[in-house]
């Protein structure tokens, strides 16, 4: 494989996504500028300027014409794809850590930190109308202090269910209609980095601080698979090309705070292939020197990108090693 | 859309030729980009100025593809670059885009899975190593060469070493002659290794995919070491050494028959180099064909 080094952002990454086609990778970092990519060549289309703080987390709409970004300074920004303009801003009293389209793209679903005597919360808005968003929350649900605060959030299916990811490891769902707890599932024992839609969203990959990485039926709640390491958990996804390579691939690494007290090969910043059913895992990928914040697969299931704490973002296109690759069970 | 398949700066040489020729003037004009396209792929040569204000030529080299893409995907190829990119030219700006070294995926085979293991292994026999390593000055449990008290010793040792020469090899001898020679005779079948019952030739024949050679053995290795050095990767069916015929000294080499081929290889991966009686031993496959 010969990666391409996407090379635009000054801090470290923090999110990275693929548009629903593949053809566009947005990226965010800490510092208060994401970027957006065609995949195939590396080549940056567009920065989207206007933040004036750290990036947590980015979303795009099935069709590729809104962008959502959430980030630190205490704002949520949609964005025109084609253009890099903001289109709306909404203003919130506490930094945006998680957001999420729902699946008809209506909807978008939110959770904020706690922060400077704020609570934790999700909300879900309308954006049906992107450039007169009514920032006013149909759902909203206080997540503190009954809850840890929620970091990362996903749709269940129909657009009727979200789940959110917690600092103390629990999953939760919630009925939108009646922005009540359905489902509470504690099986991480430390806080949720990343949480990640199956690419027919029956499934969810959940990587955690705990050094595992856990497959969920999106439904029930119901944990499928665990992966474990030695390292925590930043970041997993979940092959879109299940039938074929029924993979999921981690990433993480030592802490960033640690790393400059170890030597890179210690850190184990590899990407780290493993079987979705037989939890094994068979295949690494080394690149970064800072433990991978976010991993993407590629739509098409041929190829995925990582982005690490050192800044940089890597996008890789499977080889014949790969796709010929068969799991000796 | 082009892609960026590398960008190739040009050589040391070339920039110094650059130099000397505009001879470091930053004013004068910058040649036009010349442009080379035949279809499949594309040479851009320009000159440039680097971070040093010397002149740089950059050959860039972009292959071109073409991909069938969705409508949507083809409408949105047409959108103009906006933000930080706005002014960037058509095609990757080697600035934000590198391409990076060739990576390889590293499948993890059964083999690699427990490393601990053999690390365990490579810990017990320095262990019970222990006893073994001599130093020749102090007769402590370190080599000669590490002993602390080397300068103070070495020349009060070297001193009494012409008188005991004449007494080492006497003393020596008959120890080497009690072990060395044969005892009484024991019946293939109830040697050790050997089944109870009788064999016949065919089977009698080794199974030579789990032996392993060891060479560069020091003189006075007896089987019993081999023994104590090659019993903790698994069961041994045999044990050759061979001797000389008459001084029942050891040549040097020796075979090792394991029962099972997966001791013999974690025995020939931890033994290898491993050092024994002031020498390195060499442990490898008896048959290098199988």
């Amino acid at each position: 494989m010969k990666p391409i080094l996407l090379q635009g952002h000054e801090r470290s990454i923090t999110q990275i996504k693929f548009n629903r086609e593949g053809d566009l990778l947005f990226s965010s970092s800490k510092d208060p500028i994401p970027n957006v990519w065609w995949s195939i060549n590396g080549e940056r289309l567009g920065t989207f300027d206007g933040h004036t703080g750290a990036i947590w987390a980015i979303d795009v709409k099935w069709d590729t014409t809104v962008f959502a970004s959430g980030s630190a300074d205490q704002s949520l920004r949609l964005w025109d794809c084609e253009t890099g303009k903001t289109i709306s801003k909404l203003q919130m009293k506490a930094s945006v850590r998680g957001i999420s389209f729902s699946y008809s793209g209506n909807l978008i679903a939110y959770t904020t930190d706690k922060m400077m005597g704020q609570q934790s919360e999700l909300n879900i808005i309308d954006v049906r109308e992107p450039n007169n968003v009514d920032d006013t929350a149909i759902m909203k649900a206080q997540v503190t202090p009954t809850n840890q605060k929620a970091l990362s959030v996903l749709w269940g299916p129909l657009d009727e269910t979200v789940v959110t990811g917690h600092e103390d490891g629990a999953i939760i769902k919630w009925d939108i209609r009646t922005s009540k707890k359905t489902d509470v599932a504690i099986e991480h024992t430390k806080q949720i980095n990343d949480m990640q839609l199956g690419h027919d969203g029956t499934m969810f990959i959940t990587a955690s601080k705990d050094s595992t990485a856990r497959l969920w039926d999106l439904s029930t709640l119901e944990p499928l698979k665990i992966f474990k390491t030695d390292r925590p958990v930043n970041s997993a996804a979940i092959s879109p090309l299940i039938d074929k390579h029924p993979y999921v691939v981690l990433g993480g690494g030592q802490e960033a705070m640690e790393v400059t007290t170890t030597a890179a090969r210690v850190g184990k910043f590899d990407a780290r292939f493993f079987h979705a059913v037989f939890e094994e895992e068979f295949a690494r990928v080394k690149g970064h020197f800072g433990p991978i914040n976010s991993l993407a697969f590629h739509p098409n299931g041929k190829g995925y990108a990582s982005g690490g704490e050192d800044g940089f973002v890597r996008v890789h296109v499977f080889d014949d090693a790969y796709n010929q690759f068969r799991f000796d069970y | 859309m082009p892609v960026a398949e590398e960008s190739v700066k040009s050589s040391w040489a070339d920039e110094v030729e650059e130099v000397e020729v505009t001879g470091g003037n930053s004013s004068t004009e910058f040649p036009h980009p010349i442009v080379k396209n035949d279809g499949n792929s594309k040479t851009i040569t320009e000159v440039v100025l680097n971070e040093d204000d010397k002149k740089v030529k950059v050959i860039s080299h972009y292959k071109i593809e073409k991909h069938r893409v969705a409508k949507s995907i083809a409408q949105r190829k047409t959108w103009k670059k906006f933000g930080l990119s706005e002014n960037d030219k058509p095609g990757p700006n080697p600035a934000t885009t590198i391409g990076a070294e060739e990576v390889q995926m590293q499948f993890l085979s059964s083999k690699d899975e427990d490393p601990s293991e053999s690390d365990d292994l490579k810990k017990k026999l320095i262990d019970s190593q222990k006893g073994q390593v001599k130093c020749r000055l102090c007769k402590e449990d370190h080599w000669t060469k590490q002993c602390p008290y080397k300068d103070k010793l070495e020349p009060l040792r070297s001193s009494l070493m012409d008188d005991e020469k004449d007494e080492e090899p006497a003393a020596a001898a008959p120890q080497e002659k009690k072990t060395g020679i044969p005892g009484k005779y024991v019946p293939p079948s109830m040697r050790e290794g050997g089944s109870k019952k009788g064999e016949s030739m065919i089977s009698n024949r080794r199974d030579e995919t789990a032996t392993v050679r060891v060479t560069n053995l020091s003189e006075n290795t007896r089987e019993q070491d081999l023994q104590e050095l090659f019993r903790p990767f698994g069961e041994i069916s045999r044990i050759f050494l061979a001797k000389d015929k008459f001084t029942m000294a050891s040549k040097g080499f020796a075979f090792i028959n394991y029962k099972r081929r997966d001791d013999a290889a974690r025995a020939i991966q931890v033994i290898n180099g491993f050092g024994y009686d002031h020498l390195i031993l060499n442990v490898e496959w008896a048959n290098l064909n199988i």
